[in-house]
C-alpha cells in the first residue's frame, strides 16, 4: 500500500488552526489555496510513521484537502537493504563517514525505478521529500508537471562522494526547498528557504490542564518548591549537555534552582549512551539535578516539563533548526539558547529570549532570568507571538503553496 | 470606474549568493546586492512581527551590532534604513554612505566568527488576491480595517518601494475623488511606521474625515432618531469606560 490515508478525526483543522494562528493568517492561506484551484498535489516520502517529515505530512495533507487543494501522499516502497543504504546516505550528507559501493548505488537506483512503477504520482505538482525518492523526477516526469525537492537535511557538510551521486538527480527538479540558509548546497535550479514549524495541536505542544500536568510529572519526583531549569534534547555532544551542567553549577552559586536534563534513552545510539553516562557521572549524587532518559513517545511528558520550567535551555554548539526552541517559546517560557543554526531565527536576543555563546554567558542569563519574573513574562509573551507569526504549521503550508504558485507562474 | 481589489503577499526567501565577514565585505556586497536582497534585510523585516509597535531591528544593523559589535555603525545603519523608505537605490546610497565614512582599517578590523557571516538572502513576492473588492473609497477603508497585515504591507509599503513611490491604492482613491485621503495615506506611509501604527493612523484619518460627513447626514435626520443615536453613543462610551476600568 503506497497511498497514505490521513486521519480526519475531530473538527476540521482549518477551524482549529484559525483559533490559534488567527483569522488573518488563515485568510491568506485560503486565498493562496484558491489561487491553486484546479491543480492537484502529490507528496512523496519514504515512511508514514516516525520522524518529523511524516508528522507534518499527516497534518499538511489533511489541511490542504480541507482548503480545497486535492492532495495525496504516497510512500515509496522500500526494503531493508535500501533503508540501510539511505541511512548511509543520510549520515554522509550530515558529514559523517560513509561510502556507497557500486552495488549500493545500483540497489538504490533499482528501488527508485520500482517505486516509479508502483506510485501513481498523478498530480501536476509533485513534492519529493528528502533523498530516498530523489530519482523519481528523472524517471516519471510527465508533460506539464512541476517537481519540487524538499530537503529536510543540513547539506552544508555533505560528503562529496555521496552528494555527487545525488546531485544529477536533484538537478532534474524545477526547484528545491531547504529549511535554513546554512543547509543549502549549490544547485543549478531555483532554491527557496522554508523554515520548519511546530504543530500547536500536537501532544507535545497542546495546552495541558493542571491535573494532567501533575499526573505526568508526579512519577519523576521532581521538586515542586524550586524553579526548574530544563534542557530537553538528545544526549549528543553538539547539544552540549555537559556545558549545561557546568553553567547550572555556576548559576547555583547565586540562585536556588533544579536542573532537569531530559532526552532520549539513547538505547540505539552508542555515542548518546556514552554522553549520557558522562552526564550522570558529572552530576552523581547532586540532589539539585535530575537526568531523565525518556522513551521516544514521551511527547506529553516533554510538554509538561517545558510548561512547568522557569527557564528552558537549548545550549547547543552546533544545530540544525532546533524546533525545541519554538516549542518552549510557544509555551511562553524564558529561553536561553546557543546562537547557532536556526536558533537566532527563533530567539531574537533580549526580545523573544536570550542568546549565549559561552558557559559563563549561559550561567549569567540563567541567574538573570531566575531573578526577574517581569523579564521572563516579557520574553515569554513575545516568544509566543513570534512563534505564532512565524513557526506554526499554517505558515509552513502557506509557504509551500506560495512556492507552487511561483513554479506554476514560471512555467507559463 | 474599476473596483480595487486588496492583495495580500507572501515572501519566498532564497539565498542571494553573497556573504560578508566584515564591514568591508558588507560594503562591497551592498554595492551589488539585488534589490530583492536589500528589501529582504530591511523593509520586509517589518512583516516578521506584524503586530508589534516596536518591531525588531533590520537584519543589517542587527548583524553589525550583534556580530561585528560596532554599535555606532549599527545605529547609523538602522537610521539609514528607517529614513530611506523611498526605494532600493536611495537606501543603497544611504547604506554605502555610512560604510564609506568608516576608514578602511575600521571596516576590516573585526571579522565575524566562523558561522557568523552575514549571508545575503532575497525575498521574492507572491501576491495573493484576496477577492475583497472596493467600489467606493469608504468601502476600501472598511475592507482595509478588516484586512491582515500583509495587505497593508503590500499596498502601502512594498508597492511604492519597488515602484518609485507609486501607490496603486492611493492612485485609485484619487481617481475615485478622495484626493485628500490619498494624500494623507501617502504622507503617513512615507513615515516608515511599524504596521500597527500605520494602520491606526490611516484608519484614524479616515474616521476623522467621516465625522463631517456623518454630521451632515445626522442633520438631515428627524429629531427623535438623532436623540436615539446620541443615547446609543453615550451608552457605548460608558460601556467602554467600565470595561476599561475593570482591566487588571
Amino acid at each position: 500500500m503506497t497511498l497514505v490515508q490521513v486521519s480526519r478525526e475531530g473538527p476540521p483543522l482549518v477551524d482549529r488552526y484559525r483559533e490559534i494562528a488567527g483569522e488573518g493568517a488563515m485568510r491568506v492561506l485560503e486565498a493562496l489555496a484558491y489561487r491553486l484551484r484546479g491543480h492537484r498535489l502529490v507528496m512523496v516520502n519514504s515512511t508514514d510513521t516516525g520522524g518529523g517529515v511524516a508528522e507534518i505530512l499527516h497534518r499538511l495533507v489533511r489541511l490542504l484537502e480541507e482548503l480545497g487543494v486535492p492532495t495525496t501522499w504516497e510512500v515509496m516502497p522500500g526494503n531493508p537493504r535500501f533503508y540501510g543504504i539511505t541511512k548511509t546516505i543520510h549520515n554522509a550528507l550530515h558529514g559523517h563517514a560513509g561510502e556507497l559501493s557500486a552495488e549500493d548505488r545500483e540497489w538504490f537506483s533499482e528501488t527508485n525505478r520500482r517505486a516509479a512503477e508502483a506510485l501513481a504520482l498523478d498530480g501536476d505538482l509533485v513534492m519529493i521529500h528528502d533523498p530516498q525518492p530523489v530519482m523519481l523526477a528523472g524517471l516519471r516526469r510527465a508533460p506539464g508537471q512541476r517537481w519540487l525537492w524538499r530537503c529536510h537535511i543540513d547539506l552544508s557538510n555533505a560528503r562529496p562522494e555521496v552528494w555527487d551521486f545525488l546531485a544529477p538527480h536533484v538537478a532534474r527538479y524545477d526547484g528545491a526547498v531547504f529549511s535554513h540558509r546554512s543547509f543549502v548546497h549549490d544547485l543549478p535550479l531555483p532554491t527557496w528557504l522554508v523554515p520548519p514549524s511546530i504543530d500547536p495541536l500536537a501532544d507535545k505542544n497542546r495546552e495541558l490542564d493542571e491535573e494532567e500536568e501533575r499526573a505526568l510529572l508526579e512519577p519523576y519526583g521532581l521538586p515542586a518548591g524550586r524553579p526548574w531549569v530544563t534542557q530537553v534534547s538528545r544526549f549528543d555532544r553538539l547539544k552540549d549537555p555537559l556545558g549545561v551542567v557546568e553553567a547550572f553549577l555556576l548559576a547555583r552559586r547565586r540562585e536556588t534552582a533544579h536542573l532537569v536534563l531530559a532526552g532520549g534513552s539513547a538505547a540505539d545510539d552508542p555515542e548518546g549512551a556514552e554522553v549520557l553516562a558522562e552526564v550522570r557521572a558529572r552530576v552523581n549524587g547532586r540532589p539539585d539535578v535530575s537526568v531523565l532518559a525518556l522513551p521516544p513517545d514521551a511527547h506529553r511528558l516533554i510538554n509538561a516539563l517545558q510548561r512547568r520550567s522557569t527557564v528552558v535551555l537549548q545550549k547547543s554548539i552546533h544545530e540544525g533548526f532546533a524546533l525545541t526552541v519554538s516549542e518552549a517559546l510557544w509555551k511562553r517560557r524564558a529561553v536561553v539558547a546557543g546562537a547557532v543554526g536556526g536558533i537566532p531565527l527563533q530567539v531574537i536576543h533580549d526580545r523573544t529570549g536570550v542568546l549565549v555563546r559561552s558557559i559563563q554567558g549561559c550561567a549569567y542569563q540563567i541567574v538573570r532570568l531566575l531573578r526577574a519574573p517581569h523579564l521572563r513574562r516579557r520574553l515569554g509573551g513575545a516568544g509566543r507571538e513570534h512563534v505564532r507569526d512565524n513557526f506554526l504549521h499554517p505558515r509552513e503550508a502557506r509557504d509551500y503553496l506560495a512556492v507552487f504558485a511561483r513554479l506554476l507562474d514560471s512555467g507559463k | 470606474m474599476e473596483a480595487f481589489e486588496l492583495t495580500a503577499v507572501v515572501h519566498l526567501v532564497r539565498p542571494a549568493g553573497m556573504a560578508a565577514r566584515n564591514l568591508d565585505e558588507m560594503r562591497s556586497s551592498l554595492a551589488r546586492a539585488p534589490e530583492r536582497a536589500l528589501f529582504c534585510h530591511t523593509v520586509q523585516s517589518l512583516l516578521r512581527a506584524p503586530d508589534d509597535d516596536d518591531p525588531p531591528a533590520d537584519d543589517l544593523s542587527a548583524w553589525v551590532n550583534g556580530v561585528v559589535q560596532d554599535s555606532e555603525t549599527a545605529e547609523r545603519i538602522a537610521y539609514a534604513v528607517q529614513s530611506q523608505g523611498a526605494g532600493p537605490e536611495p537606501l543603497r546610497r544611504a547604506l554605502l554612505e555610512v560604510l564609506d565614512a568608516l576608514p578602511e582599517k575600521t571596516r576590516i578590523a573585526r571579522d565575524a566568527p566562523e558561522g557568523g557571516e552575514l549571508v545575503f538572502l532575497a525575498a521574492d513576492s507572491v501576491p495573493v488576491p484576496t477577492g475583497w473588492e472596493a467600489h467606493r473609497p469608504e468601502e476600501l477603508f472598511e475592507l482595509l480595517a478588516g484586512a491582515e497585515a500583509s495587505v497593508w504591507f503590500y499596498h502601502l509599503i512594498e508597492q511604492p518601494w519597488f515602484g518609485a513611490g507609486d501607490r496603486p491604492l492611493t492612485r485609485w482613491l484619487r481617481e475615485a475623488g478622495a484626493g485628500r485621503l490619498a494624500d494623507g495615506i501617502d504622507e503617513t506611509a512615507a513615515e516608515a511606521l511599524p504596521l500597527p501604527a500605520l494602520r491606526r493612523r490611516v484608519l484614524g484619518r479616515w474616521r476623522r474625515s467621516e465625522l463631517g460627513r456623518r454630521l451632515a447626514r445626522a442633520v438631515e435626520q428627524p429629531e427623535e432618531e438623532r436623540r436615539e443615536a446620541g443615547r446609543a453613543a453615550v451608552a457605548g462610551l460608558v460601556r467602554r469606560l467600565r470595561q476599561g476600568g475593570e482591566e487588571p
